[in-house]
C-alpha cells in the first residue's frame, strides 16, 4: 500500500486555492440570455390571474415561461422508491410557500428580464398558513396540501412510519425511571458560496448541453428528461465540480427550467440565483420535533423508548419520506435497546421545502437520543461515559428493523475520548471489546433483553 | 455573574450509502499508449475530494504512480451512472466501482505484459508502474511499455469497467419495520468530548475543545478525512449555537436573507478540535474505507447541549443554543415534573401541550 493511506495532495487543490477551478458561472457562452423568476411573495394562495403578455413584449424579453410549458409538470423525485409526485416545477393554481417559482422570463440582461418580470399580471387569493407541525393534526389547522397536512403514502398506504420491536409495555412496566424530554433542532441553510446556477446551450444537432452545479449529475439527468419527456440522449449535463453543496444541489432546482427557456427563446440561457434568492427560496435543512420517553433501571440500563417524530418537510415532500424512514432506522443511535415502538410523520408546512442536508434524518437522532441519555445520566447519578458504553451496541445486537451488526465501534470510541480527556474508568469498562456481552455487566433479568450475549 | 465551564459527552452512529441500498455507482477507465491512466466516472465533487480518492483508489489498484492518473467527472456522455454525491456514499459507492475496474485493467495489463515476457501472468505483479516476475524483480517491463504492445503490437485497448450496487431492501411489514435485506452498508461510529465556556450574565456559549474518534474503516487519504471531521465539526457547532434560518420557529418572522443576517460559524468561532482516527475495516468498502462524510456534523450539538448543563445546570433543547436561550432557561430554572417512577421534561414544548387535541405523545406509567 503506498497510494491509499497516504496524504497524496487534493486533486483539484491548486485549482481551487488559486481560483482557476470553472464553477458554472464561469462558463461564458456568447449570445446568452439572462433568467430572472416571479416567485410567490405570499406563503399560501390560490392563482386567480397569470397574465404574461406584457413580459412577453418587453424590450430585450426572448422568452416566458410558465407550468403550460413543462411537459410533465409534476415529476416525483423518489418515484424509483415508490414516492409519488406532488410538486409543480412552477406553480399553476395555487402557491404554498414564499418564493414559489411561478414563471420565468429570459432576456438580453438580467436587468431586463427583471423588469419584465414586474409586469407579469399575478392575482392571489392569501389562504391561512400552516407553520406550526404540532397544529398540523388539529381539527382546525389549514388544510394546505393536496394529500392532507402529513405525508400519506408509507408502504401500505401508512400514514407514517412505524417501528415495533420487542415488548414496549414490558420496558415500561419493569423501569425504575421513565425519562421523557422534547428535542427540537432548528432549520439551517446550506449557505454555498455557489448558488443555485445553471447554463444550457442549444446544440446544432438539437440536444441541449447543461451546465450543472447538482450533486448528481445521473439522478439531475433523469429528472429534467423526465420533466421534458425526452430520452437521456437529449442532454449533456457538464459539472462534476461544485461550489459547496451539502444536500441541497440534489434537488435539481435550475436545470429543467432554464432547458424550457432555451427551447423556447432557442439561444443560450444562464439562471444564477442571487444571494437572497438562494438563502429565502432554496431548501433548507428540515426542523424536526421529536419526544422522546426512556424506561431505564437505577443502575442505567435502557429498557425501552418510545418516540414521536415530526418532520418539518415545509410545503412539499421532495426527499423528506426517504429521510424519516432513514431516521425511523437509526432512532437507538449507537445503542442496543430492545424494546421499541417509534411513530413518525412527514409534517406538511407553508414553508421553503426542506430536503437532505449533511446527516440527513440521523443528525436530529443524535442530538435527541443523545440528550436525552445525557439527561438520564444526570438524573440517576451516573457518570455519563459509563452509561454509553453499558448500553452501546456490541457484535451481534441488532438494529431498530432487526438487523444484527457487524462491525460496531461505539466502545472503542468511547474508550478513546475517556482516555482523551483523562476520565479514568473502572476496570470492567476500561477492559469491555465490542465482542457480545459476556454477562459480567448484566443483570441476570436482561440476559434476554439487553441485545446479544455469550455464554448464556 | 460569571464564566462557567463544562463539559459533555456523546457517542453516534451512522450508516454508509443511502438508506435501504439500491444506489448504484459505475465507473470504466481507459490506459493510454504509455500507460497513463484515465479514469470515467459520475460522481460530483462537492468538496469531499472524491476526485483524489477515486483516482488513488484506482492507482493502488493497478500498481502505478497517482501522478499517472487522469480523473474524468466532467460530464454524462463520457461517465457512466453515479447515483450521486450524498449519503456518505462517494468514496464507498463510487470508489468500490473504481476498485473494481482498476482490477479488471490491471489483469489486462498482466495478460498482455505475459505475452510480452512470455510468463504465466499469475506469476507477475505490478509495482510502482513496472510488470515484475514474482520472485525475481530484475525482470520487469514497465506499464508504460505494456500498453504501447497493447497499442501498436496486439491490436487491444486496455479498459476496465465496474460498478457497485446493493440491492434495495424493502420493507416487508409496515408495522414493524422489517426489511428483507440488511437496509445498510458499513456503519461508522464516533464520539466527541465538548467543552463549552457559558456567560451567565449575557447567556453566550463559547465552543472552547473539541476531542473526537472516528471510526473511519480505513484513512485512505488521511488529511481527507481530517478535513472532513474539522470541517464536520465546526458545521455541528453552528448547529449547536448559531445557526437558524427561522429565530422564532415556527414563526417565519426575521428569516435572513444574507450572511449578514444569518449566524454560521466563523473562524473566530472555531475551537481547538483534537481528531482521532480509529480504524475497523469494513467488510466491503473499497480496501476497508467507510464513509464519514455526513455524520461529521452529528456528534456535536449534543455534546454542546451536555456541556452546556454541566456548566450552569439547565437543559436548553431547542436548537441552537443561543444566548437568548440560555438567559430564559437560568431565568425559568425549570424542574422535571416527578410523578411516580417518570421525570418529565419540556412539557411546554410537547404536542401535548401545543396541538388542541389531534396528536398526543402517551408514555404508559
Amino acid at each position: 500500500m503506498k497510494v491509499v493511506g497516504a496524504r497524496v495532495p487534493r486533486y483539484d487543490g491548486v485549482a481551487h486555492v488559486t481560483g482557476r477551478t470553472t464553477y458554472v458561472d464561469d462558463v461564458r457562452i456568447p449570445g446568452t440570455l439572462w433568467a430572472k423568476a416571479l416567485r410567490s411573495p405570499v406563503h399560501h394562495a390560490a392563482i386567480t390571474k397569470l397574465d404574461t403578455t406584457k413580459a412577453e413584449s418587453m424590450p430585450g424579453v426572448h422568452a416566458v415561461i410558465t407550468w403550460k410549458d413543462v411537459p410533465l409538470l409534476e415529476y416525483g423525485h423518489l418515484s424509483a422508491l415508490g414516492i409519488p409526485a406532488d410538486e409543480p416545477l412552477l406553480a399553476k393554481d395555487e402557491v404554498r410557500y414564499l418564493g414559489q417559482p411561478i414563471a420565468l422570463v429570459a432576456a438580453e440582461s438580467e436587468e431586463f428580464a427583471a423588469a419584465a418580470v414586474d409586469t407579469i399580471e399575478i392575482g392571489f387569493e392569501e389562504r391561512p398558513a400552516l407553520l406550526d407541525i404540532r397544529q398540523a393534526f388539529d381539527s382546525e389547522a389549514p388544510k394546505i396540501h393536496q394529500w392532507g397536512n402529513w405525508y400519506p403514502h408509507f408502504e401500505g398506504e401508512m400514514d407514517r412510519r412505524q417501528i415495533r420491536k420487542g415488548d414496549i409495555d414490558w420496558a415500561f412496566e419493569n423501569a425504575d425511571t421513565i425519562v421523557q424530554g422534547v428535542y427540537r433542532p432548528a432549520a439551517i441553510e446550506h449557505a454555498p458560496i455557489e448558488t443555485q446556477v445553471c447554463q444550457v446551450v442549444p446544440e446544432p444537432d438539437g440536444r441541449l448541453t447543461i451546465y450543472s452545479c447538482t450533486q448528481a449529475l445521473y439522478f439531475s439527468l433523469g429528472v429534467v428528461a423526465a420533466h421534458l419527456q425526452q430520452p437521456l440522449n437529449k442532454f449533456k449535463l457538464v459539472g462534476g465540480t461544485t461550489g459547496g453543496g451539502f444536500g441541497g444541489k440534489v434537488d435539481t432546482a435550475t436545470e429543467t427550467i432554464t432547458c424550457l427557456l432555451v427551447m423556447k427563446a432557442k439561444r443560450p440561457v444562464k439562471w444564477r440565483w442571487t444571494r437572497e434568492e438562494e438563502f429565502l427560496c432554496s431548501s433548507t435543512r428540515a426542523p424536526w420535533h421529536m419526544e422522546l420517553a426512556t424506561a431505564v433501571t437505577k443502575d442505567g440500563w435502557i429498557l425501552g423508548q418510545k418516540m414521536l417524530t415530526l418532520h418539518d418537510s415545509g410545503a412539499y415532500a421532495r426527499f423528506s419520506p426517504y429521510g424519516l424512514t432513514k431516521h425511523s432506522f437509526h432512532h437507538t443511535g449507537a445503542y442496543s435497546i430492545p424494546n421499541l415502538h417509534f411513530d413518525g410523520y412527514v409534517v406538511f408546512t407553508n414553508r421553503t421545502p426542506t430536503t437532505a442536508m449533511r446527516g440527513f434524518g440521523v443528525t436530529s437522532v443524535s442530538f435527541a437520543v443523545e440528550t436525552q441519555l445525557s439527561r438520564i445520566a444526570s438524573e440517576l447519578g451516573i457518570d455519563p461515559i459509563e452509561i454509553r458504553l453499558r448500553n452501546a451496541n456490541r457484535i451481534g445486537d441488532t438494529s431498530p428493523n432487526g438487523i444484527a451488526y457487524t462491525d460496531p465501534s461505539t466502545v472503542d470510541t468511547i474508550q478513546e475520548i475517556a482516555a482523551a480527556i483523562g476520565h479514568e474508568l473502572p476496570a470492567d469498562y476500561r477492559t469491555m471489546t465490542n465482542e457480545p456481552r459476556s454477562g459480567e455487566l448484566l443483570p441476570e433479568h436482561l440476559v434476554s433483553q439487553v441485545g446479544s450475549t455469550e455464554g448464556h | 455573574m460569571a464564566k462557567h465551564t463544562g463539559r459533555g459527552i456523546a457517542a453516534i452512529e451512522y450508516p454508509t450509502g443511502m438508506n435501504q441500498n439500491g444506489d448504484p455507482s459505475q465507473c470504466w477507465i481507459k490506459v493510454k499508449p504509455d500507460g497513463r491512466v484515465d479514469v470515467f466516472a459520475g460522481t460530483a465533487d462537492i468538496g469531499n475530494g472524491s476526485k483524489t480518492i477515486q483516482s488513488q483508489i484506482v492507482a493502488e489498484t493497478i500498481g502505478v504512480p497517482y501522478d499517472w492518473i487522469t480523473y474524468d467527472n466532467s460530464n454524462t456522455d463520457s461517465s457512466p451512472v453515479c447515483t450521486g454525491t450524498f449519503a456518505s456514499r462517494a468514496t464507498f459507492v463510487a470508489g468500490k466501482a473504481a476498485e473494481k475496474a482498476a482490477l479488471q485493467v490491471k489483469q489486462k495489463i498482466l495478460e498482455i505484459a505475459g505475452k510480452e515476457m512470455e510468463i504465466d501472468p499469475a506469476d507477475l505483479e505490478i509495482v510502482d508502474g513496472e510488470v515484475l516476475a514474482k520472485g525475481a524483480p530484475q525482470t520487469k517491463l514497465s506499464v508504460g511499455d505494456v500498453a504501447a504492445a497493447a497499442t501498436w503490437g496486439h491490436g487491444e485497448l486496455i479498459t476496465g469497467t465496474g460498478a457497485q450496487l446493493k440491492p434495495y431492501a424493502a420493507i416487508i411489514d409496515p408495522e414493524t419495520g422489517e426489511v428483507d435485506l440488511p437496509p445498510h452498508s458499513a456503519i461508522s461510529y464516533a464520539a466527541c468530548s465538548a467543552e463549552v465556556e457559558v456567560d451567565d450574565e449575557t447567556g453566550e456559549v463559547r465552543v472552547t475543545h473539541l476531542k473526537q474518534c472516528y471510526d473511519v474503516g480505513r484513512a485512505l487519504n488521511p488529511s481527507h478525512v481530517e478535513g472532513q471531521i474539522e470541517g464536520g465539526a465546526m458545521m455541528g457547532l453552528g448547529l449547536g449555537i448559531l445557526e437558524d434560518c427561522y429565530p422564532y420557529y415556527p414563526s417565519v418572522e426575521h428569516r435572513g436573507g444574507a450572511f449578514g443576517s444569518y449566524l454560521a460559524p466563523g473562524m473566530e468561532d472555531m475551537p481547538q478540535i483534537d481528531t482521532i482516527m480509529i480504524e475497523n475495516p469494513s467488510a466491503d468498502g473499497p480496501y476497508g474505507a467507510k464513509g464519514i462524510g455526513e455524520m461529521a456534523n452529528n456528534p456535536q450539538p449534543p455534546a454542546i447541549a451536555a456541556a452546556v448543563f454541566d456548566a450552569v445546570g439547565v437543559w436548553v433543547t431547542e436548537l441552537p443554543i443561543t444566548p437568548e436561550r440560555v438567559l430564559r432557561a437560568l431565568e425559568a430554572k425549570a424542574e422535571p415534573r416527578r410523578e411516580g417512577k417518570k421525570v418529565v421534561f419540556d412539557e411546554e414544548l410537547s404536542v401535548n401541550a401545543v396541538s388542541s387535541g389531534g396528536m398526543r405523545f402517551e408514555v404508559p406509567a
